[in-house]
């Protein structure tokens, strides 16, 4: 499956097409610190995406997965180190940083009294795409996501996965270089979630860098390059799957290396007393 | 290990079925307790204040009553209006009436939300508890509220009404139990009302369009007293307005039945008292009855058609997007419609789709519909009491008239502004994502939401200053000179507001109402209803001072713009740079 992707936007100030992949840093986080009050939800992670790879992102409930997500995609301020994106400091250089990612939530949280069309036309306008581009682009992704005969329907009467489909196509508008993707196959049918795995395989193919949180483990094993485990806000594991299976004995697979890391372990057990 | 599960015995699930409503109210009454518990202190006091206030209420209530009623008997009074024990005998019925046709119409949204729209129902229908006590405690929820509301003004004025009559003993205990009967056979109507409704129409749209029917009803009612000539009213029209009372008193009626009864009871005419109470009570225990039975088949089916709806197709107009009157020339195609654009458009597109919006929006135009005939009505004359002022006090207030009609379209607008700007930012909601993850500077957003709220503000004075001056004819010159004073005094205003806005923004809101933080909000209003003073005066002051001086009106008009010009654009300007900064963190806990 292929599909053009055309656009670019008009705060790209460098040329990312001819810069090499997996060399180039496009997300990068620097000893990033989140804090809520007393609480500390994201406590010195740093770590590099780099262009052309599947960054898997993995921890328990509250590790603080989708604080780091949002701070990568701006819509969190950091209360100490520095996220860029793109080679772009998301805080000292919003616009361009911002420019140059996509982004999918794990609600997708769009405004209900627009038609899906509607939507995706606005996103393009936000990112400063010509009329004739998005018009083109949005009737390819509306082709891909299965939505054309709901593009003129109001998003309040769409499905959960309708929903969740429109929110990953608006984040493609821009044909971003970067794109962040929280929970991305939660409430999607088989189908769907096989679409969107093929895509961001095909975009990393291109060069682009996906960053993307997930619970399901055999999603990342199967589809992530590395993958970086989350837990209590510290980032504790980063690598391949080879480098992370080296950190506990034998031949493990993903669910045991994140439950041996978690500390997650014990509840097999608990589970092994309920049967 | 074989597991230990196994199932309760029936009894242990579903139990009694006033025993399952208890449980389920009784979860409400722990919410209710654990809620005041872990409240800050501040909001405990607030809320025994409150409460202290209601009781104190209730007593003035009762009092105001009590005195009012021994008023009404006396012998001045009787001779002016005739006999009145008739309409005080009435009083029962038009409360008991007022009580029962409130508790329907409210009951109707209330029960809307709470048996379809409540987030708990998916829990509650796949527990093992009998559906009919889901529907009773749900039924009981819903009405406890209003029910408590109309006591709080039903009961201190049946209460005085029986002490300054002198009724017997039982009539106090049957009002509170009659009351409660009625109220019950009100929510049960309406339940039925709201079963039928959602069968044709989806609820959410209900609610939508019940919302805006709602708010518009009762800001008409509120505004309705504007319209009345109270100058004209006299001892003719309290005569007609008494003998409306009495005719709800009718004996077919079945309310009235309910009211006969507790003054029967109160004069102790215990036949037919207790007879009229009886036949009220089973009444309503019928209606009630019926109610349930058929409301709980309806209920199940109406709410089990919901989870499988299927929306109807209907094509939206394209709306967004290229204006129709461009060519499709490809130097048009190739336009880029800037972030700005984007966000005006898609503002003004959410504003007119969502009915919640337009109920607040549509208000400011009744109040300037009433205020442009109150307007025509006057002539647009200021009233100068019996003239022995002094000249330069009536020449000023003949000046000053000049302006009235800019006054009042300034006070529409300026209403229209509380909605458009103070929730600019606020109404994006947990949407605002897709902007703030944008390449869309704050000060982009800033702008785009200041002419959200100014331009169609600016449209509704101009159109209101427009149509006053081509009815009155009050001179051009101060028609134009109007035109950019008001667009002036409007942009200060818009700055205000949305700098509190932003600054009070909640973005995580579910219920509209919650959108903005009260104080913020509060303030926010303050601040422009002082403003909206000051930049008049600023504006025209001068002009209306100056022909006191024999200097051309022109001049001070002139003096008036640089002034209050100056004055609305720091207004604009100041407010919003100093919290510009905060735009970047919206969103964020």
């Amino acid at each position: 499956m292929h599909i053009s992707l055309i656009a670019s936007p008009r705060f790209l100030l460098y040329d990312i097409e001819n810069m090499t992949p997996n060399n180039i840093p496009l997300i990068s986080t620097q000893h990033l610190v989140k804090k809520f009050g007393e609480k500390t939800a994201v406590e010195d992670v740093s770590f590099e995406v780099f262009g052309g790879e599947i960054f898997g992102f993995l921890g328990p409930n509250g590790a603080g997965k989708t604080t780091t997500i949002k701070m990568i995609v701006g819509l969190l301020q950091p209360s100490s180190g520095i996220v860029k994106v793109g080679g772009f400091d998301v805080q000292n250089q919003a616009l361009q940083a911002k420019a140059a990612s996509g982004y999918v939530p794990d609600e997708s949280n769009l405004y209900a009294k627009l038609t899906g069309r509607e939507l995706l036309r606005f996103v393009g306008d936000l990112y400063g795409l010509q009329r004739q581009q998005v018009d083109r682009r949005i009737e390819e992704l509306l082709r891909l996501f299965d939505l054309s005969q709901a593009g003129d329907d109001t998003i309040d009467s769409y499905s959960h996965g309708m929903q969740q489909k429109t929110a990953l196509a608006a984040a493609l508008v821009h044909d971003p270089k970067v794109l962040v993707l929280d929970e991305p196959t939660v409430g999607l049918d088989p189908k769907s979630a096989r679409l969107i795995k093929d895509l961001l395989r095909q975009m990393a193919e291109r060069g682009a860098a996906i960053f993307l949180s997930t619970h399901i483990l055999e999603i990342a094993e199967r589809m992530c390059d590395r993958i970086g485990i989350i837990n209590q806000g510290r980032l504790i594991s980063v690598g391949t799957m080879d480098e992370l299976r080296g950190t506990i004995s034998g031949e493990a697979s993903l669910e045991d290396i994140f439950l041996s890391l978690t500390g997650g372990a014990e509840y097999a057990e608990i589970a092994e007393v309920l049967k | 290990m074989t597991s230990s599960f196994a199932p309760a015995s029936e009894a242990a699930i579903g139990g009694d079925l006033w025993g399952v409503v208890w449980k389920l109210l009784r979860l409400r009454v722990l919410i209710f307790v654990s809620g005041f518990r872990r409240a800050k202190l501040r909001s405990k006091i607030v809320m025994i204040l409150a409460v202290a206030l209601i009781l104190i209420f209730l007593g003035f209530i009762f009092f105001l009553s009590w005195t009012l009623l021994r008023f009404f008997r006396s012998p001045e009074l009787v001779s002016l209006l005739g006999d009145i024990e008739p309409v005080l005998e009435s009083v029962p019925a038009l409360i008991v009436s007022g009580m029962f046709i409130g508790i329907l119409l409210t009951s109707f949204g209330v029960l809307l939300q709470a048996l379809y729209l409540a987030g708990d129902m998916d829990f509650l229908l796949s527990a093992p508890v009998p559906i009919r006590a889901v529907f009773m405690a749900k039924l009981l929820q819903a009405i406890l509220p209003n029910f408590g509301l109309v006591c709080l003004f039903a009961l201190p004025v049946l209460y005085g009404l029986g002490i300054s009559s002198g009724y017997s003993f039982f009539f106090y205990p049957v009002v509170l139990l009659v009351l409660s009967a009625l109220a019950l056979a009100a929510a049960g109507l309406a339940s039925l009302f709201v079963m039928l409704v959602v069968r044709i129409f989806p609820a959410r749209r209900v609610a939508e369009v019940l919302g805006f029917i709602g708010a518009i009803a009762s800001f008409i009612c509120s505004q309705s007293g504007q319209l009345a000539r109270w100058g004209e009213a006299g001892p003719a029209q309290a005569q007609q307005a008494l003998k409306m009372v009495t005719r709800l008193n009718t004996p077919w009626s079945p309310l009235a039945w309910a009211a006969r009864g507790l003054v029967s009871l109160g004069k102790a005419d215990w036949i037919a008292g207790a007879g009229l109470t009886a036949l009220t009570l089973l009444v309503c225990g019928l209606v009630f009855y019926v109610a349930l039975v058929t409301s709980e088949r309806l209920y199940y089916n109406g709410w089990a058609s919901m989870q499988n709806i299927t929306h109807k197709r209907k094509p939206v107009r394209r709306s967004y997007g290229l204006p129709t009157w461009m060519p499709t020339a490809p130097a048009f195609q190739v336009w880029k419609p800037s972030a700005l654009q984007a966000m005006i458009q898609k503002d003004f597109l959410v504003l007119r789709r969502d009915m919640r919006n337009m109920s607040q929006l549509v208000m400011p135009l009744i109040l300037g519909i009433i205020y442009f005939f109150m307007l025509l009505r006057s002539g647009n004359d200021l009233s100068v009491g019996r003239g022995e002022a002094p000249p330069v006090v009536l020449e000023l207030i003949h000046n000053a008239s000049t302006y009235t009609s800019v006054g009042l379209s300034l006070f529409v607008g300026w209403m229209l502004l509380g909605r458009l700007a103070g929730m600019g930012f606020a109404q994006e909601g947990k949407s605002y994502w897709l902007i703030k993850t944008a390449p869309v500077s704050s000060a982009r957003q800033i702008v785009a939401k200041f002419l959200v709220a100014f331009l169609p503000t600016l449209g509704l004075c101009f159109s209101f200053l427009l149509l006053t001056w081509l009815i009155q004819r009050s001179g051009f010159a101060t028609f134009i000179f109007a035109l950019p004073a008001v667009a002036l005094c409007i942009a200060g205003s818009t700055g205000i507001y949305l700098s509190f806005g932003i600054a009070g923004a909640n973005m995580n809101w579910d219920d509209p109402r919650h959108m903005q933080k009260r104080v913020a909000s509060c303030l926010g209003t303050l601040a422009s209803t002082v403003y909206l003073p000051i930049s008049l005066v600023l504006f025209f002051g001068p002009p209306i001072a100056v022909t006191l001086f024999d200097v051309p009106e022109i001049a001070g008009q002139i003096a008036g713009l640089l002034v209050g010009g100056g004055f609305s654009l720091a207004c604009a300007i100041i407010p919003l740079a100093v919290v510009h900064r905060r735009v970047a963190r919206l969103g964020e806990i």
